[in-house]
């Protein structure tokens, strides 16, 4: 699975993109999860973080994929 | 009448935004009326001075997030066409962010198509910006995108 971080959560996580093996995770919650174990900055957003899977929004239960692409977008500020 | 959305526009650049030539391409001989919006960058944020912004997208998504607002207001709305273009990357104090122009037969549809997709874009577009100012920079306030809600019959995380 290819997963995205962007904004404040890119400057958290050191990175843009990163690959996750199906096996660490089922659904998206389990991901990141997975990614706050490891960058525990993370964790403190969890509440104003919205999910996607493959470009749509998505619930944080959705189960995951091999081959999915997950991104972990913070509030927006277009326009 | 049926509008196709492929005589619309919708596009993610990195060079300043030519409005005037996106008026043109949405107006046509059916049209009585174009309203446009245009954003752009302001000189100060919550009593900062502001020295720049830079955007970012997730540019698959929010390109895909972009045509979903237009058919909506196709939906919606009795219009022709719409232009909506965001720019990204760095942008400087005056210029045009976002420019949106819709078409329409009637004036009253071309302003109220016009207002939703801004309003929609602001909230549901995967779009971010950094405010640089003389003492740091922030990433911008926003609004959390409405997710869907947990799915009732899904098995809780084992």
């Amino acid at each position: 699975m290819t997963v995205l971080f962007f904004g404040r959560l890119k400057d958290l996580a050191g990175h843009a993109e990163d690959s996750a093996e199906f096996s660490d995770a089922a659904t998206i919650e389990q991901l990141f999860a997975l990614y706050a174990a490891r960058y525990p900055e993370l964790a403190k957003y969890r509440s104003s973080v919205v999910a996607s899977r493959n470009q749509e929004f998505a619930a944080w239960d959705t189960p995951l994929r091999s081959g999915d692409e997950v991104a972990f977008l913070p509030p927006v500020s277009g326009g | 009448m049926v509008t196709l959305p492929h005589d619309d526009i919708y596009r993610l650049v990195r060079e300043p935004i030519d409005m005037a030539a996106h008026i043109r391409l949405v107006r046509g001989p059916v049209d009585g009326a174009i309203v446009t919006f245009d954003g752009f960058v302001r000189n100060q944020s919550h009593n900062r001075v502001t020295l720049y912004l830079d955007y970012e997208a997730y540019e698959s998504m929010a390109l895909a997030k972009m045509q979903e607002i237009g058919l909506q207001i196709h939906e919606k709305y009795r219009i022709h066409r719409v232009a909506m273009v965001h720019r990204l990357g760095r942008l400087e104090i005056g210029e045009t962010s976002v420019f949106i122009a819709v078409s329409a037969p009637h004036r009253a549809a071309a302003f109220d198509a016009c207002r939703f997709a801004i309003d929609t874009l602001k909230r549901t577009v995967p779009i971010w910006k950094k405010e640089y100012f003389e003492d740091g920079a922030v990433w911008a306030d926003g609004e959390l995108p409405p997710a869907p809600a947990a799915t009732p019959r899904a098995k809780p995380a084992s």
